[in-house]
């Protein structure tokens, strides 16, 4: 075992390819991600504003709404035809339109009437435009209401005050909520990728060597599938750190976990998604294919792991695909961590289920090894002895000569 | 004209003999899409579990418990009796969030002394956190609103004149091509297509990376008669047909079989996914002339792919990132297919105003030819680093 995993060692250590996928992955990916969202939030949707009322009461409220940190009025227009026009132009997102008979109303004390058009091509400026009216018009309102029961209640504050707390992700920002999934999962497909790059390398060899793959270590089934995930596990030592634990920091992501429990976390979790690798390897016959295999699924997973849409809200049977996977309950699991703070404790449930996918993924790496590949690597060899062309040959035809 | 058929028979043959090309062409995308579409098929998005802590436990806080449970936004799953129960439920994740209730809210509140409700929100859950918001914050306004219109209709007044009081300003929110807020006609209609760009920009760098590999790609010249144009329109022409078809394909699954809204005339969009194709293709040609090897140009092509999904501003939008960011958004095809599917198809606009957007697809499939002559030289004489 050990021999195979020194041997691994080697491999890994003289691949370029696989050495970009292992580190440099893991170190850039992370990096990039949060400076694309490092933003964390949306600031002043442009808007602009057609007021059919001209009058004291509407340019306040005005005012108020283009003083809300979600909405910028960027421009004041005559009529919604020039307004529809500033929207297509994609010189502002929404249009706020102000009744005419805003300032009567307001002077009798009736019911004002605003309209909002958004547009809907990105879900969060629809939301901040909504939460910046909504701002606006709702402290009027408590200001009015108060007034009103002032005489009746002997209090000139609100009625009830509602503390709104935000916890787990307290600065609200979207990169601290999405990243956090999306870490261990750049984790899981960098070793995916990785794993498939190996393998694919060795089947070339086989192809090339007569059936043989001679830089490789003969070993029991066992011993090897073992041996080559320690080497994995060790490799990625360093780069779990990284991404698991300093890319939070430089970001400033929510960092509520004890460090050593992400680290229990992420043993089982890494050792899954080595065996893992080392079944899903079966599908992949050369290095570069590897890439299509691999990369497309990361969508997949990020979405099976309730990133985007919440997990409660999918069906069963996407549920139970996303089930397989490692890195969704490591994702889940290294939320709650981080963001909310959860002990070991409480989210054994995850742990129990990492440990289960590993003893699983083990099992099936195992059964791949014994009764796929290996009989696979014996009838290249056969074929080879009968034929020593015939691997160049099949090469020509594929590629349409 | 021999050379070209011959370029074109080649280039299909290819398609056949290798299962991975059907495989990322045609059945993958087509899985993905259909994964992506199913997945978030409910639309908008609805009940989020939270827990409710009542403290109170007087008829007050008892119906404000019942009508939190009538909203669509949140369903109150669990009920515990403090906070510290409350918080261990969020921590293991079996709610999202919860609504607190102080001891003596009913009393505080009916002797004006401003008791004070919390509702707690998880927010590292993105979309259910603001969901939870949204209900959690009418519902203590709803509890202020009652108050008041009591103690305005014991005072005598008409309840025609309290509702201005209670709701000074109504608003209306337009929402127009998307009225339900369904979050699969939002997401899906950036995601799909740019996964698809996704596998064009794979495919096509593994289609050029393996000629160089196998190092057969001086004879793909030399049936091309020496001319890389042909060569290149010979081997990925074949691949252009099948995408389109695909893409038309993914097309009719969401307009026809998921009811994502098309208010334009069906022809902008029909047109706009060749073109689509054409430009992944043309930006993966691109990136392979300048880094004629087959890992490191699959890589780059990889790497775009997957960024472009962030880059182009599909869930932040791109008024909000870092400009420099954002800029690099412009650089992918995928972000004016989606420019072009949200003027057409979800607002239904005049074609004149995503003019700029086709014109620059079609500029995206021409990008390559002054760089052809690396891909040329590479090509005559390859050399494969692993």
């Amino acid at each position: 075992m050990l021999k195979v995993m020194r041997n691994e060692f080697r491999l890994v250590m003289a691949d370029q390819g696989v050495l970009v996928f292992f580190l440099l992955l893991c170190f850039a990916y992370p990096i990039l991600y949060s400076l694309i969202y490092n933003t964390e939030v949306a600031r002043n949707v442009p808007t602009v504003v057609v007021d059919d009322s001209r009058s004291h009461a509407s340019r306040e409220i005005v005012r108020n709404i283009d003083a809300t940190p979600e909405v910028a009025v960027v421009g004041i227009v005559p009529s919604m035809s020039e307004a529809r026009d500033c929207m297509a132009r994609k010189d502002c997102y929404a249009i706020i339109h102000i009744d005419r008979d805003f300032g009567r109303d307001n002077a009798r004390g009736d019911q004002r009437h605003i309209s909002a058009y958004c547009d809907m091509s990105v879900m969060m400026r629809y939301k901040n435009v909504l939460s910046g009216l909504v701002g606006a018009t709702q402290h009027e309102a408590e200001r009015t209401q108060a007034l009103a029961v002032a005489p009746v209640l002997y209090n000139t504050g609100g009625i009830v005050n509602a503390r709104h707390v935000p916890i787990g992700n307290t600065g609200m920002g979207m990169a601290s909520a999405i990243l956090l999934f999306v870490l261990p999962l750049v984790l899981q497909q960098s070793m995916l990728l990785g794993i498939g790059m190996l393998h694919g390398g060795s089947m070339e060899r086989r192809r090339h060597c007569a059936g043989k793959d001679p830089l490789e270590v003969k070993a029991g089934v066992i011993p090897t599938v073992l041996g080559k995930s320690l080497c994995y596990l060790i490799i990625y030592a360093l780069p779990s750190v990284f991404v698991l634990h300093v890319t939070p920091h430089i970001f400033d992501y929510p960092q509520n976990a004890n460090p050593l429990a992400v680290i229990a976390l992420a043993l089982p979790f890494l050792l899954g998604v080595s065996l893992m690798g080392q079944t899903i390897k079966v599908f992949i016959n050369e290095r570069e294919s590897t890439f299509l295999m691999i990369v497309f699924s990361s969508i997949v997973f990020i979405f099976l792991s309730g990133a985007s849409w919440p997990r409660f809200e999918i069906s069963t049977f996407w549920k139970a695909v996303g089930d397989v996977v490692p890195g969704v309950w490591m994702g889940n699991a290294y939320v709650l961590m981080k963001s909310d703070g959860a002990s070991l404790w409480q989210v054994a449930r995850h742990m129990a289920i990492l440990w289960g996918q590993c003893a699983i993924f083990f099992a099936l790496a195992c059964l791949v090894e014994k009764y796929i590949s290996r009989p696979r690597y014996a009838r290249y060899q056969e074929r080879a002895q009968e034929d020593p062309t015939l691997a160049h040959r099949l090469e020509l035809i594929k590629n349409g000569e | 004209m021999h050379y070209v058929i011959d370029s074109l028979w080649r280039g299909a043959v290819q398609l056949v003999r290798r299962p991975m090309y059907v495989l990322m062409i045609v059945i993958m995308p087509v899985l993905c899409a259909w994964f992506l579409l199913d997945l978030l098929k409910e639309g908008p998005l609805q009940r989020v579990p939270v827990a409710m802590v009542d403290l109170d436990r007087s008829g007050v806080s008892r119906s404000l418990a019942r009508n939190l449970g009538s909203f669509q936004q949140v369903e109150v799953t669990n009920h515990y009796t403090s906070f510290a129960q409350a918080k261990d439920a969020v921590q293991r994740g079996r709610v999202m969030g919860f609504f607190l209730i102080p001891e003596d809210f009913e009393e505080n509140l009916l002797a004006g002394r401003q008791p004070v409700l919390s509702y707690y929100v998880n927010y590292a859950y993105f979309a259910p956190g603001s969901m939870q918001y949204k209900g959690f914050k009418t519902i203590s306004v709803m509890v202020g609103g009652s108050v008041v219109r009591t103690v305005m209709r014991t005072v005598g007044m008409r309840d025609e004149a309290i509702k201005p009081l209670l709701l000074p300003y109504a608003t209306h929110v337009h929402m127009p091509g998307n009225p339900y807020l369904n979050y699969n006609f939002y997401l899906n209609s950036s995601f799909v297509p740019t996964l698809l760009s996704l596998f064009i920009l794979m495919v096509t760098a593994f289609a050029l990376g393996t000629e160089l590999k196998s190092g057969l790609s001086p004879r793909w010249l030399e049936r091309a008669g020496g001319n890389v144009v042909i060569a290149l329109w010979g081997k990925l022409l074949p691949q252009t047909v099948l995408f389109t078809v695909v893409g038309w394909f993914i097309q009719w699954m969401m307009y026809v079989q998921f009811h994502f809204p098309l208010n334009c005339s069906p022809w902008a969009m029909i047109l706009a996914m060749p073109l689509l194709v054409l430009a992944n293709q043309g930006f993966a040609v691109t990136m392979f002339c300048f880094v004629p090897n087959f890992r490191l140009g699959t890589t780059v092509c990889t790497l775009f792919g997957m960024l472009s999904f962030s880059f182009c501003g599909f869930s932040l939008p791109a008024e909000s990132m870092y400009p420099w960011i954002a800029s690099i958004g412009y650089m992918m095809p995928s972000k004016y297919y989606f420019l072009i599917s949200t003027d057409q198809a979800l607002n239904g606009l005049p074609l004149y105003y995503s003019r700029v957007y086709y014109a620059m697809l079609i500029a995206f499939t021409l990008l390559p030819l002054p760089l052809l002559w690396r891909l040329k030289r590479e090509a005559a004489d390859p050399v494969y680093i692993p």
